[in-house]
């Protein structure tokens, strides 16, 4: 994984797949989507844009289709300047990645509702 | 951990998905109407096609309307693409025939909304939406009675020519 080396921000793992793993940083209020070797930050916006593209990705369509071109898919969200190539295994393992990351940033969200706004 | 999800915005990402579907709705009605306008004035029926020249700026306000809460939460809007706009009617009476139906289809899609809002305990969103189905109310009355002159008048001799007039004076009060 590629953010092992040391960062001035701490991560927290949000969530981890074989293919990646995606960490949130308190500091910067942003996501690291670590994937594919490359480690990209993304604003909360970016990332929840980055995971509707990828689940509008049909994948028995692009199986299905007998083009090259379909082979692959280019995802840039929010103009950001970097941009994912993805062939089709590597677009389920991200939205398996993405979807799993969503469910914990709502648990959280839940118990941080419960644990604490609602205690205070 | 911080929760990055609720201080970046209070709706969720199923309700932002619905009201980006009202969104498009709102415009395709818009849409609609402006065609329904074309077709009126192309046939003859000017009270009519401003009638429909006014619903369509309406419903574009009611798209901007939803547009402007998604941002203000913090959600982002998305513009809608419109396609397939229905713009040849079969008669005067289809046209009015079908603004009803597109009523009662907006109506439709509202409920669910506010019933998703309430499985979603999103309380600020229904309180929202309540304008719209109070708005709902009003339109579906307005097109169910511009339908009901058809019955009343009767569309031989002159008649369309005199629904076309008392058109501009339906109110809802
Ligand atoms: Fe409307
Ligand atoms: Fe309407």
């Amino acid at each position: 994984m590629i953010l092992k080396e040391k960062r001035n921000t701490i991560l927290e793992e949000v969530f981890r797949t074989e293919a990646g793993c995606v960490y949130q940083s308190d500091v910067e209020n942003c996501f690291y989507v670590d994937f594919g070797g490359r480690a990209i930050k993304f604003s909360i916006l970016c990332f929840f844009r980055l995971k509707t593209l990828v689940d509008k990705v049909n994948l028995p369509d692009m199986a299905a289709c007998p083009e090259r071109s379909s082979d692959i898919e280019i995802i840039s969200p929010c103009a950001c300047e970097h941009c994912y190539v993805l062939t089709l295994a590597e677009i389920a393992a991200l939205k398996e990645l993405l979807a799993g990351a969503k469910v914990m940033l709502e648990l959280n969200s839940i118990l941080k509702e419960r644990l604490c706004r609602l205690v205070k | 951990m911080k929760d990055l999800l609720r201080l970046k915005t209070s709706l969720t990402e199923e309700i932002e998905a619905v009201l980006n579907d009202q969104i498009r709705k709102e415009a395709h009605s818009s849409a609609l109407y402006l065609a329904m306008a074309s077709w009126c004035d192309r046939n003859g029926f000017d009270n009519s096609a401003d009638h429909f020249y006014k619903q369509s700026d309406e419903e574009r306000q009611h798209m901007l309307k939803i547009f402007k809460y998604v941002l203000d939460l913090g959600g982002t809007a998305v513009s809608p693409t419109i396609l397939d706009v229905k713009f040849e009617f079969n008669s005067f009476r289809e046209v009015f025939e079908e603004a009803l139906e597109q009523e009662v289809l907006i109506t439709q899609s509202i409920n669910n909304i506010v019933d998703k809002c309430h499985k979603a305990k999103d309380y600020m969103t229904v309180e929202f939406m309540n304008w719209f189905l109070n708005e709902q109310k009003e339109e579906e009355y307005v097109a169910r009675r511009a339908l009901e002159l058809f019955d009343v008048i009767g569309e031989e001799g002159t008649g369309r020519w005199e629904i076309d007039h008392q058109i501009p004076k339906i109110k809802y009060e």
